[in-house]
């Protein structure tokens, strides 16, 4: 499991364990790092990235948890504040990303709808065309 | 993906055990490292992790919330603890936390400690500033007298406000020569003005002081330490004065008094004598001045200086006012009925200053002048010049509804107060009637002569009628007539006398001395401070 590493700069640490674009088909896509415990800190720093990128427009957010070690209360917290996100789908796969993911779904209440997928096209399709289906 | 299935032998389920027994037994920071397997099992395991930590976070939000919840009850508790124990104007003791106090202190002189005193302090002239200045300027006042009173004290003593103008205070380990000097230092203190709201606010305090004996609790010791502070109250104003078994007495005596004298206002034991006001230069009768008389059951007759001082503390007054001015009025009604007729004649009534601030009360007195079919002018009210001191707007504004309607207003016993040239130079007064210690020994003294004189003067620069009192002999009455005198009355006209007495000696003689149905003998020798009484059993 990875941790960050607090003498890091912010932007540094965030770069080095996430990453934030831009898919062409209009929705932004966050990555984690494998066996990741995401913190508040990181948490905050995601969304921040997510809205730079999304500059003022709102758009789908597509978050590949895939793998993921851990998600702190603190980072469940964040995530449960409205951001530039018009809709989330958590993509994962293992039994673990699904209970992680539904800790984050289930115990704080989501500002926008949001799902778990364990197949990438389902997520996508929901995304972009609010199709149903995991 | 499906993961692969589970080695049962890899030891996880048995850690998984172990986590939850940590976690029952209340080892909040019990964790478990999933697998890189990622399986069913360490998505148990991570599910476990997560509720353990939503737990804990949990936990520490109650607390936090206990916590806080404790606080606002503390402070709550302590706010309560304030507004029951203390007076919410002042930040004083209230009375039942000076009751604690004073058994405490009591408490710990038995057992041998110092002295120990009981003080209550009640302000004189408190009433009027606040009927002159408003009730904000008062607790102003009150705010400040509390903390004078306090600065005045140790650490170690208490001051309390018992309600209204009366403050106690518990004094210890203190010898009495130590109380007295601080109860006088403290008398000093309130004699300085106090400047509130832009007001220069004169008070003066009444202080009775009680050292405890044994036995006598609380309630017993502010009892008597009030009782005293009444006889300090009753003296010169501004006065301390400890407490002697005697004035428990008293004070007893005047509870029973003021009993039967409510008893006496309803049921009859009541009477009205009037005094006739002679017209100096024709020697005819201008008027009369209605005088309260109680003829006790038991005790036969009580002069008005035994009772209208318990009626006016008790609020008994009012009552007693009411029924003179309404007797009076009505036997008035009656002379005009049958032989007085038209003829000028003014019913002179005493009005106390309770009634004369009280709401209504100039439409009560229009009211019983009305019922009775007696016109206004023919009633004129008589308020002693110390009882005008309040001046304040309920007064004036009674006196002016009351002038307005036609109904007279004259100053009794003038020359006794302070402010005498002050109250005639004022619209609000129609009649001076000169206090009898100016008329003693007119004709035998030149000084006395001259100074009846210089007022007689000053009245008259006024405008004003003025009615001489105590004139005990045709000497005296000519040599105020000669000094321009309208007005006179006294023992050189005879002693008050009974309804039928007073309308006879009218119809039958104009100028001469009264014959009497019931004559009191002599000329009265004191008067009240509120409702002059000549009564001749004073003389002898």
């Amino acid at each position: 499991m990875s941790e960050f590493d607090s003498g890091t700069p912010l932007s540094d640490r965030v770069l080095a364990v996430l990453a934030v674009r831009l898919d062409p088909t209009g929705f932004v896509r966050l990555s984690w790092d494998r066996d990741l415990r995401i913190t508040g800190e990181m948490a905050r720093a995601a969304m921040a990235l997510v809205d730079a990128t999304n500059a003022g427009r709102e758009r789908p957010l597509l978050v590949d948890m895939t793998g993921t070690a851990a998600l702190t209360r603190e980072a469940r917290m964040t995530f449960s504040r409205r951001c530039s996100a018009s809709r989330i789908a958590l993509l994962g796969s293992s039994p673990v990303d699904r209970v992680i993911a539904n800790f984050a779904l289930g115990v704080s209440a989501v500002p926008v709808p949001t799902r778990f997928f364990t197949s990438e096209p389902l997520a996508v399709a929901w995304l972009t065309d609010g199709a149903v289906g995991t | 993906m499906a993961p692969s299935a589970p080695d049962p032998h890899d030891g996880r389920l048995e850690q998984l055990v172990e986590l939850v027994v940590a976690l029952a037994s209340g080892e909040a920071d019990a964790r478990m490292e999933p697998s890189p397997a990622s399986d069913e099992i360490d998505a148990v395991i991570v599910g476990i992790n997560m509720m353990a930590e939503e737990l804990r976070a949990l936990n520490v939000d109650l607390e936090a919330r206990v916590a806080e919840r404790t606080q606002q009850l503390e402070e709550a508790q302590l706010q309560l603890r304030r507004l029951a124990l203390y007076d919410p104007l002042t930040g004083l003791a209230n009375r039942t936390l000076l009751r604690d106090r004073i058994d405490a202190a009591v408490a710990r002189a038995e057992r041998g400690g110092a002295g120990t005193a009981v003080l209550v302090l009640d302000l004189d002239g408190f009433k009027a500033v606040n009927d002159s200045f408003g009730h904000a300027v008062g607790d102003l006042l009150l705010t400040e007298v509390a903390d004078r009173l306090r600065s005045s004290v140790r650490a170690t003593d208490t001051v309390a406000r018992l309600g209204g103008d009366e403050f106690a205070l518990v004094i210890v380990d203190a010898s009495a020569e130590q109380v007295l000097a601080l109860a006088e230092r403290i008398r000093s203190d309130l004699q300085t003005p106090v400047l509130v709201g832009g007001h220069s606010c004169w008070v003066s305090a009444s202080i009775g002081v009680c050292f405890p004996v044994r036995g006598l609790d609380a309630d017993a010791l502010l009892r008597d330490a009030d009782t005293a502070m009444y006889a300090a109250k009753s003296g010169s104003r501004g006065g301390v004065q400890i407490y002697e078994p005697a004035m428990h007495a008293a004070a007893v005596a005047r509870v029973r008094l003021a009993e039967e004298l409510r008893e006496a206002i309803a049921g009859g034991q009541l009477e009205v004598r009037y005094q006739p006001i002679v017209d100096l230069g024709s020697g005819g009768f201008a008027g009369a001045e209605a005088l309260v008389r109680w003829r006790h059951p038991t005790r036969g007759l009580v002069l008005p200086g035994e009772f209208i001082g318990v009626a006016e503390n008790t609020g008994l007054v009012t009552a007693l006012d009411r029924w003179v001015l309404d007797t009076a009025v009505a036997q008035l009604a009656r002379w005009r009925a049958s032989g007085l007729g038209s003829a000028e004649f003014a019913l002179h009534v005493n009005v106390s200053p309770v009634e004369l601030r009280s709401p209504g009360f100039s439409d009560g007195v229009l009211a019983c002048l009305a019922q009775h079919g007696v016109p206004p002018a023919d009633l004129l009210l008589e308020v002693t010049e110390n009882q005008m001191m309040g001046e304040d707007a309920q007064t004036l504004q009674a006196l002016d509804a009351l002038r307005a309607a036609g109904v007279r207003v004259g100053i009794d016993d003038f020359g006794t107060g302070y402010s005498s040239i002050g109250y005639v130079r004022r619209m609000f007064v129609d009649v001076v009637k000169i206090d009898r210690s100016l008329i003693t020994g007119l004709d035998t003294d030149p000084q006395q002569y001259r100074v009846a004189a210089a007022i007689l003067a000053i009245v008259r620069a006024f405008g004003l009628d003025a009615v001489a009192e105590g004139i005990e002999t045709p000497e005296q009455a000519e040599q105020l007539r000669a000094l321009g005198c309208r007005f006179g009355q006294g023992f050189n006209w005879g002693t008050p006398l009974g309804s039928d007495a007073l309308i006879e000696s009218l119809t039958t003689r104009q100028c001469q001395r009264p014959s009497s149905d019931a004559p009191e003998v002599g000329e009265p020798l004191r008067r009240t401070a509120r409702m002059p009484d000549d009564d001749g059993v004073l003389a002898n």
